[in-house]
């Protein structure tokens, strides 16, 4: 007897499942050209304020560190610039063949000496809107202090987050001995990663505020932070420790080093890609959070102490800048700034994923880290 | 479990051979520091809880629980304290979140695991990172700028053109909310799918399943706890988000008049706008902390009810 072949298009009610599937396609594309065209609105509408460089230099405001502010941040903007370029050189370049013109350490020379060139002679002529005063009451208020204040807070935080996260992560994948303990560790990482921000924010208030009587203040609000990204930071970074192959730690032990010496030498090496991009995911958070930064570090910027880098005065961010101008603020042009603080906010957080995408790409067996060993 | 057992005994053989040289003693500190870490986790995570604890059960003392949990006016300045308004604010809001954001969210992720091109899937899911990144600011001030006036017209469609209804309230913070935890959901929720064995769905292909049988009764069957757990978790995040929502809901601290279109309040706006004024220790400040309770309560639940789900995964296989 012979089997006749079926195809799958003629079984019954296959036209109404292909209807029914190409019905989901359509409003699951719908729904991602939501997000995309509304994350291109962000960028397309704010873009102008964060873009028009000045012809003429910009007069100093007399504030301390001022200048070197505007060197910093002249340095990365002009850095990420020429840091696109050499990614759209090195795309252009693989597709036509010719990828040996340009290799990592030429790229790695075009981007500093752009950051260089950019922080020595454009640091003058940045868009007035990245680089002044912000004003309550009047139109043409810039977010200078808000953006050095959100990069400062990503560097507070992360120096809280990266020894004590990692810290917690190694003892978790190499150093656990009590199941009792470990459970409770992971108990309270499970919490923490549950809990509201709003939470983390009465906490830091409480302690902060309330018991120590110290204020708002930056170190306050970066301690929360780091507290609140503590169970993303351990999570990724233990399973980035898992990934590591047995048999690297049991060579290195074989070899006479010492446990302590294999999770140095060897193991956190290996594992470290994964980390790292755990810590930018978590500084993409340091930049989204609000709510927690309201409640501890306040929402003033004095202008004697604008650019201070003392942790224990207080300031906002740029994300809880775009709720007060909106919320509190009188001034005219707010649609403006919102627009432009909203770009801001916009291009920093997709940096940072970008970043630990392309991080978390480097790490384990593939990882070019391997490659390169292995070639 | 037999790696480690190996490695400890490894350890401890090099441990014997050299035990008093200074690279002992370096050893000693990097443990040390390790385990310090970990009971900082511990004891921080107690800390926060405590403290927590504390303050809102005074509140709550001071005011009395049934008072707080079912009294309708919240007013800080003449020493009322009723918190029905403000939880019923949050939960409405959340669970219609969770009706327009998480269902097109896992809808959108079985399309994307199942019948998406190859070619398109790494693309959908790099947007949808950046979405879930975004700062929720700014989809409070999208939402200020373009939802509130959208809906305010389409309220007074509804209800009539000079009835007593705006567009901040219930369903302009539910919408919004609901599209700030769409991509968390369908993230959560690809990585649910993507953990379905391929065994499974070639052996539903094999039987003469087609495409769209395998999707619905073999693979979102599988990972049906999954996106449970991712749902419960974007239920979660609606329910303690504080600043979009405070910028979109009105800020009446009372029940809503009209379900959808009247200002009300949640309890993390309140928590942010009253706490700025509240003197700590006063009834006014912790009472705001004994609402926070009643969040963390939620969250408590909800890890509770992710981890029964995963567990009893566990025990069914």
């Amino acid at each position: 007897m012979k089997a006749r072949s079926v195809h799958v298009s003629e079984r019954a009610g296959s036209s109404r499942e292909a209807a029914l599937k190409s019905l989901l396609g359509a409003g699951a594309l719908l729904f991602a050209a939501a997000y995309g065209l509304c994350l291109v609105y962000l960028v397309v509408r704010g873009g102008g304020k964060i873009a028009s460089f000045t012809s003429y230099a910009s007069p100093p405001t007399g504030i301390d560190n001022e200048s070197a502010v505007r060197f910093v941040l002249a340095a990365c903007v002009f850095g990420v610039l020429g840091w696109t370029a050499v990614v759209l050189a090195q795309m252009a370049l693989s597709r036509w063949g010719r990828s040996g013109w340009m290799d990592v350490r030429a790229g790695r020379a075009v981007i500093g000496a752009a950051a260089l060139l950019g922080g020595l002679f454009a640091r003058d002529h940045l868009p007035r809107f990245l680089i002044a005063l912000p004003s309550e009451t009047h139109a043409g208020g810039g977010i200078g202090p808000e953006l050095f204040n959100t990069i400062y807070f990503a560097v507070l935080s992360t120096a809280i987050t990266l020894p004590v996260g990692v810290g917690a992560a190694v003892y978790l994948a190499r150093f656990a001995r009590s199941a009792r303990f470990v459970g409770a560790v992971r108990t309270a990482l499970d919490t923490l990663a549950s809990l509201p921000s709003i939470v983390y924010g009465l906490f830091g208030f409480l302690i902060f505020v309330v018991s120590m009587k110290a204020g708002y203040s930056l170190f306050a609000g970066a301690f929360v932070l780091a507290l609140l990204n503590l169970p993303l930071v351990v999570g990724i970074a233990e399973e980035s420790l898992h990934a590591v192959p047995r048999e690297l730690d049991e060579a290195s032990l074989a070899l006479g080093a010492t446990r302590v010496q294999t999770t140095l030498r060897v193991t956190l090496p290996y594992a470290w890609p994964g980390i790292l991009s755990a810590l930018v995911l978590s500084i993409g958070r340091v930049f989204a959070e609000s709510a927690p930064l309201i409640m501890t570090a306040g929402t003033t910027i004095s202008r004697s102490n604008a650019y201070s880098l003392d942790p224990f005065r207080g300031g906002e961010t740029l994300a809880v800048h775009l709720w007060y101008v909106n919320s509190v603020g009188l001034s005219p042009d707010r649609a403006d700034v919102s627009a432009g603080t909203a770009a801001v906010l916009v291009v920093l957080v997709g940096m940072t994923n970008v970043l630990a995408a392309r991080l978390a790409g480097f790490g384990g067996a593939e990882g070019s880290r391997t490659k390169k060993a292995t070639r | 479990m037999g790696p480690t057992v190996a490695l400890a005994q490894a350890e401890r053989e090099a441990g014997d051979s050299r035990s008093a040289s200074p690279a002992r003693v370096g050893d000693a500190l990097v443990r040390g520091f390790l385990v310090a870490c970990a009971v900082f986790v511990v004891l921080t995570t107690v800390a926060l809880l405590g403290f927590l604890a504390r303050t809102g059960i005074r509140g709550a003392a001071a005011v009395g629980v049934g008072a707080l949990l079912t009294g309708d006016i919240w007013k800080p300045e003449a020493g009322v304290y009723g918190g029905l308004a403000l939880i019923a604010g949050t939960f409405i809001s959340a669970i219609a979140a969770v009706f327009i954001g998480a269902v097109p969210a896992v809808l959108a992720s079985v399309w994307l695991t199942e019948f998406a091109p190859r070619s398109i899937r790494m693309g959908y899911r790099r947007v949808m990172e950046i979405a879930s990144a975004v700062p929720s600011v700014v989809y409070g001030w999208l939402a200020l700028v373009y939802l509130v006036p959208l809906m305010s017209g389409l309220a007074h469609a509804i209800r009539g053109h000079d009835a007593p209804v705006t567009g901040e309230g219930l369903a302009s913070a539910g919408l919004l909310l609901g599209i700030m935890i769409a991509p968390t959901v369908l993230l959560l929720a690809l990585d649910a799918l993507s953990r379905v064995p391929g065994p499974l769905r070639e052996a539903s292909a094999a039987v003469g399943a087609s495409p769209w049988q395998t999707a619905f009764h073999v693979s979102v069957p599988y990972a049906w706890r999954s996106i449970l757990v991712a749902i419960f978790f974007g239920f979660a995040r609606a329910a303690g988000e504080t600043m979009a929502v405070q910028m979109v809901i009105g800020g009446a601290r009372r029940l809503p008049t009209d379900l959808l279109f009247s200002p009300t309040t949640t309890i993390s706006a309140q928590i942010v706008m009253d706490m700025q004024e509240a003197r700590p220790g006063s009834t006014e400040s912790d009472v705001l902390f004994s609402m926070a309770l009643v969040l963390l309560l939620v969250s408590v639940a909800v890890v509770l009810v992710t981890r029964g789900l995963s567990r009893s995964k566990q025990g069914a296989r």
